[in-house]
């Protein structure tokens, strides 16, 4: 197996820690673990049965999901193939998610509940593989593609499978729409996302015991780059929220020490800080402007009673007090923000986001209302597969 | 209970209130797995039939058919027993408690352990404590609760705690559920929201359903049957579209056409 490589890291892992957590999900809102060990086992399940199903080197997984483990294990059994995951950001805007489906024609897809497995088989009906995480009302669907992720990995792998993945194999492909409706992508190799990931390992001295959380996972390929390789090469915990709903909450709960978010992540958490505020005139308003200074004197005493006063429960709040390393990727905060979490301990670091878009052959058609029709005619096309 | 039985008949139930008849001489049936609204004006006795189905109020004539079992009377810890829980048309939730622990007083009928057992968490207690969780949690996922599962339900607002409602209602696993106006007071996108969620709750649960609602549109979009009544009587019974056809209804709920009064 070649050394530079996700898969190679993945089976190190399994073989170094086999039964330190690799991933916390919380599912029924209990946190579900799974080891090195059997995030490995299920990778290899994914895997042979993505071959199974006629999933050959340089084939590309799309993802319409948001951050699951599913999506990140088979993503890993698509590069155990030597094949490509592509996720695309379920931010998109209905009409444009199914314009780019309708244009990628993807033959094999993970959907992550209904709603994604009817977007994707309004573009693409006679898509050959779907594989869905989330089976509610997915029961009287009878379309010979649709597979649900459970039973894939309840199957035993009888034999071994060795990856096939290079280091200069495309691991990621991230696709995304121009102003112009012009298809783009942007892709990154094994041996990139390593470079990357090592790099980040290393300045920001993470290790194993570091806790990350993924809220937004390898949607952008800053996650890739800056949680994904790191997670595989320290081999620390990736906990996933319940859902995106839950994510604030989430990380309240876990207290992550590994943030890798973008300028909108943080934006977010310093509207969710500001429309909670103290009105402006009251006293506890003063408190607060009074200590988010204070907290940055060279006064000690000052910044102590700041520091425990308010900065503390604000951490708390945004679930960053055990926050070590808050990564940004990509654009860069509002001075505002910035100058928010600076007064809060949260020094957000920038890493860059290197690789550049280019733009695709395929061409981008603006869908017709027939075939927006045909997606909400979806019942009798069900029926009629 | 054969197939071919309905899971609810109503035989000719009658109830009065000191002389003013609320109900008269109804008589409808529902199948298992179907939804079944009833509707008619305010004071048409919609709710009162609700009451009479699970014993919350007895019926003065008729009997009662639920699960083969013929009954004049219902009483509502009997039907509970059996699967039939509702919500109410003005909230009934505990306000100051949080939306788990609402949900989790849905589960409390399936408790087996005793409360000497719960007091010091012995013998049964923990395993029906964490089933009790695992069904309240299932069904805070179903109904994407998630987000406030430790708020508190008075603070929500009231699409939410209308969702909170039917949550409660859903951790009993009923086979019965019956809905007093479930989307009264929502917007359009909340009423299409809990709209989705009865359909689902059917789908996944297989749940019979009866619901009061005086959204004609969303009454036909929804439902299998209808039952219309007026004045305390039955004016309809039918498919959607029978009853929308019915000149009776039309003439006394849904209104006449314009140009056809003349």
């Amino acid at each position: 197996m070649a050394a530079e490589t996700l898969p190679f890291w993945l089976a190190l892992q399994a073989q170094q820690r086999p039964a330190r957590v690799a991933i916390r999900h919380k599912q029924l809102g209990i946190l579900q673990q799974s080891h090195w060990q059997s995030a490995h086992q299920a990778v290899l399940r994914a895997a042979r049965f993505l071959q199974q199903q006629g999933f050959d080197q340089g084939d590309t997984l799309l993802l319409l999901s948001e951050p699951r483990p599913e999506a990140l294990l088979l993503s890993l059994a698509a590069h155990w193939l030597g094949g490509v995951s592509a996720p695309l950001d379920p931010a998109y805007a209905q009409p444009q998610l199914l314009d780019l489906l309708h244009t990628l024609r993807p033959k094999f897809v993970f959907a992550e509940a209904q709603a994604q497995v009817d977007q994707v088989l309004a573009a693409k009906p006679d898509v050959p593989l779907v594989i869905y995480a989330d089976a509610r009302g997915l029961a009287d669907y009878r379309h010979p593609a649709i597979h649900a992720y459970s039973q894939i990995i309840a199957r035993t792998v009888d034999e071994a499978l060795t990856s096939v993945a290079e280091g200069n194999d495309v691991a990621f492909r991230f696709y995304r729409l121009s102003a112009l409706y012009q298809l783009e992508y942007r892709e990154l190799t094994h041996a990139e996302l390593l470079n990357n990931g090592r790099q980040l390992v290393e300045q920001e001295a993470l290790t194993d015991q570091e806790q990350a959380l993924a809220a937004r996972a390898f949607a952008a390929s800053g996650h890739a780059r800056y949680l994904l390789s790191p997670w595989l090469l320290a081999g620390f915990t990736l906990n996933f929220p319940e859902n995106l709903a839950t994510r604030d909450t989430d990380r309240r709960e876990l207290g992550p020490t590994l943030v890798a978010g973008t300028a909108a992540t943080y934006q977010r958490l310093y509207a969710l800080t500001q429309s909670r505020w103290p009105l402006p005139g009251s006293w506890q308003y003063a408190l607060v402007a009074w200590a988010l200074r204070a907290s940055q004197t060279q006064l000690p005493v000052l910044a102590t009673v700041a520091h425990w006063l308010v900065v503390l429960p604000l951490q708390d709040v945004l679930g960053l007090r055990r926050t070590r390393v808050p990564l940004l990727v990509g654009e860069p905060l509002s001075a505002e923000a910035e100058q928010f979490f600076n007064a809060i301990g949260i020094q957000v670091r920038a890493w860059p986001e290197e690789s550049a878009w280019r733009t695709s052959q395929l061409q981008v058609i603006p869908r017709q209302s027939q075939d927006l029709g045909n997606y909400f005619g979806l019942k009798a096309l069900r029926s009629a597969v | 209970m054969t197939a071919a039985q309905p899971l609810l008949a109503l035989d000719s139930i009658s109830l009065s209130f000191k002389g003013v008849k609320a109900i008269t001489n109804i008589s409808f049936a529902v199948n298992k797995g179907e939804i079944c609204a009833l509707i008619g004006p305010n004071g048409a006795g919609k709710s009162s039939l609700l009451n009479v189905i699970n014993g919350v109020y007895q019926a003065d004539e008729g009997r009662i058919t639920y699960q083969g079992i013929s009954r004049t009377t219902m009483h509502p810890q009997w039907a509970a027993k059996r699967g039939v829980a509702r919500t109410f048309q003005n909230i009934a939730l505990f306000k100051g408690m949080s939306v788990l622990d609402n949900v989790l007083t849905g589960t409390n009928l399936k408790v087996k352990s005793s409360w000497l057992e719960q007091v010091f968490n012995l013998g049964r207690a923990p395993a029906d404590a964490l089933s009790q969780r695992q069904k309240a949690e299932r069904v805070i996922a179903f109904l994407k609760l998630q987000p406030w599962r430790n708020s508190i339900v008075g603070g929500l607002p009231y699409g939410l705690q209308k969702r909170v409602e039917l949550a409660r209602a859903l951790a009993a696993e009923p086979e019965l559920l019956l809905l007093d106006e479930p989307m009264a007071g929502m917007n359009a996108d909340e009423k299409a929201e809990m709209s989705r969620f009865i359909v689902e709750t059917r789908r996944e649960f297989g749940t019979t359903i009866v619901l009061i609602e005086h959204d004609i549109g969303v009454v036909m979009s929804l439902s299998d049957h209808v039952v219309v009544l007026d004045y305390g009587k039955k004016i309809g019974d039918g498919s959607p579209d029978e009853v929308r056809a019915n000149p009776e209804v039309i003439a006394a709920y849904l209104g006449t056409k314009h140009g056809e009064t003349a």
